[in-house]
């Protein structure tokens, strides 16, 4: 019993790290329709982030987050007027925006290979090392709860919903379109940055821990369904019970548990590729 | 007329295999992965350029080819004929299995079920125990004689010429035939296609499976260019870097693959006594310039600029 509960705190932690990473794609994903897979990228800027004021300058830690939460916001701002913003004025298909964030995507990572070398680095902890799943549980359910109250009881958050739905209606009742394709980069950049931070202090930050994150946060994504926000957050936790559990109880080889969420992912996209909750109105 | 056709295609396999002869050691090898390059350019190519499947499984299938023709030959004993059929039918039986279910996503998500399926390639590789060599690979084996000839250094090069004109020559083929129009057909306006009686569905799994196949192909001739198979060789950055080179080069032309793959190639030769082991960040910087200034790659910028 002591065992399950702590693979169940352990799993929860890294679970609320998929939810974040999935979350911001669900930003980017609901008004633009634009699959960004440099997330997992944004995520290890927020790492690097958390080593450069934390460690390096030895900021204190609020102070550090905050910038490093405010560099992200500009990061995504930057991406989207670089990437997306020529190519959907231009009208191009869909596609291309995402091979260009693809191609952003290897831009972020060997801009930080060349900043900070191949070797990881150490990222403090918020608070003692034994808190710190708590802490991380917590900040992903204020994440989510402030994420939900935009998006259900702001005007702001209406109008994503609206854009959403329906571009084109979105944008004859007057919503900006450019704007609020931005802000769902800036905020898609904060989320993937905090997920960053908030798993550096375990992992270390490293130039290729980004991949490996964009493709659990974009299986936490299809778990749950793109449609919703709880979505993001219900399929972080299930993956990381999923590979947990395995991990601890089922009869492989360890290597094999990197597997699980590959299977699970190939499995949801191609058995149930709308996820498990319904977007609303659908 | 098809004389003339013949003609110019002998005088490019000439120039082509009498190219090693004059190279020392380091730069036929140099020329031999160049060619492997242009091959799997040219088959991905078909894929993404005029079908639009987005696929990262493209490389996994060059390291199930690879790996498979080295298990048959050296793990199960099977005679060269035999280990080269089983190494296609395996890739094209897998290529089936994934096509069938995964063709029917859409757009990226295509993507990311074929790069689950690269990622998942690469753990069996790792956890496949004596059968794959782990993670170190398998080494020390060398190409059987064929016909009690031994075939090695400019003559196995030659054998890498034969494949990529042969994987040029069936591309082309399939890409003048009704089968290339209904791909783009397919790849520009399914709902119109499936209207003039394209079987979508069908077109799509049919190129996603023959193009797989190329690709094991050109794997199992990689296999004995190296003589030696391991896990980091098939890893993701290179499924990346294939996609980078069509694009670059112009996706929907043969040209525009041959180009970018060289480009591609050579450049990491050229650019590292600049920034070192660094030139990917050029390659995204590159992809980036080209979707937003010549959606048509390399291929477009040179006609336009007529």
């Amino acid at each position: 019993m002591q065992d399950f509960l702590e693979l169940a705190v352990s799993a929860t932690a890294s679970g609320c790290i998929y939810a974040l990473v999935a979350l911001a794609y669900l930003l980017m994903i609901r008004p633009t329709g634009i699959i960004n897979f440099a997330v997992g990228e944004w995520a290890m800027v927020g790492a690097f982030g958390g080593y450069l004021l934390l460690s390096k300058f030895q900021w204190p830690y609020p102070l550090g987050m905050a910038a490093i939460l405010a560099f992200m916001l500009l990061i995504g701002w930057a991406t989207e007027r670089i990437a997306v913003r020529p190519l959907v004025e231009k009208g191009a298909p869909l596609l291309a925006p995402i091979l260009a964030l693809l191609g952003m995507l290897v831009v972020f990572r060997e801009s930080i290979s060349l900043g900070f070398g191949p070797d990881p680095h150490q990222v403090p902890e918020p608070v003692d090392f034994q808190y710190l799943k708590y802490f991380m549980v917590g900040t992903t359910l204020a994440v989510f709860a402030a994420a939900w109250f935009f998006f259900e009881k702001t005007l702001w958050g209406k109008s994503f919903e609206a854009v959403a739905l329906n571009r084109k209606a979105a944008a004859l009742v007057g919503i900006n379109l450019s704007r609020v394709t931005a802000a769902s980069f800036a905020g898609g950049a904060a989320a993937a940055g905090l997920a960053g931070l908030l798993v550096a202090p375990n992992t270390s930050a490293h130039y290729l821990m980004g991949v490996p994150l964009a493709i659990q946060g974009f299986t936490a994504l299809v778990i749950g369904g793109v449609g919703r926000v709880e979505g993001a957050l219900l399929g972080g936790l299930l993956l990381a019970f999923a590979e947990q559990l395995t991990v601890r109880y089922a009869p492989l080889p360890a290597g094999y548990a990197q597997g699980v969420p590959l299977l699970l992912l190939m499995l949801f996209l191609l058995v149930r590729p709308t996820g498990l909750l319904r977007a609303r109105g659908t | 007329m098809k004389n003339a056709a013949a003609l110019r295609w002998i005088v490019v396999f000439a120039a082509l295999a009498a190219l090693p002869f004059f190279l020392s050691g380091y730069y036929n090898d140099v020329y031999r992965k160049l060619l492997l390059w242009i091959a799997l350019a040219l088959s991905y190519n078909f894929l993404f350029g005029i079908s639009g499947q987005v696929a990262f499984s493209h490389f996994a299938f060059y390291g199930i080819g690879a790996y498979s023709v080295v298990i048959f030959l050296f793990q199960l004993g099977m005679p060269l004929p035999v280990a080269v059929l089983a190494g296609i039918l395996v890739c094209t039986a897998i290529a089936l299995a994934v096509a069938i279910p995964s063709t029917r996503l859409e757009g990226f998500y295509l993507a990311l079920a074929t790069l689950a399926l690269a990622q998942l390639f690469i753990v069996v590789l790792n956890e496949g125990g004596a059968v794959t060599g782990g993670t170190s690979g398998l080494v020390d084996y060398r190409l059987p004689p064929v016909f009690g000839v031994r075939i090695a250094g400019p003559w196995y090069t030659i054998v890498i010429v034969v494949l990529v004109l042969a994987t040029y020559a069936v591309l082309l083929r399939l890409d003048r035939s009704w089968f290339g129009r209904a791909c783009r057909a397919v790849r520009d306006n399914p709902e119109a296609a499936a209207a003039m009686g394209i079987n979508v569905a069908r077109t799509k799994v049919i190129a996603f499976t023959l193009t797989s196949a190329l690709a094991g192909v050109a794997g199992m001739t990689y296999a004995f260019v190296d003589n030696t198979v391991n896990p980091p060789i098939f890893g993701l950055e290179n499924a990346f870097l294939l996609l980078f080179m069509v694009i670059i080069g112009g996706a929907g032309r043969h040209a525009g693959a041959v180009i970018g793959a060289t480009l591609l190639y050579l450049l990491p030769f050229l650019l590292s006594p600049l920034i070192g082991h660094h030139h990917a960040l050029v390659f995204g910087v590159l992809v980036v310039a080209a979707i937003l200034l010549q959606p048509r790659g390399l291929v477009g910028l040179w006609r336009s600029s007529r």
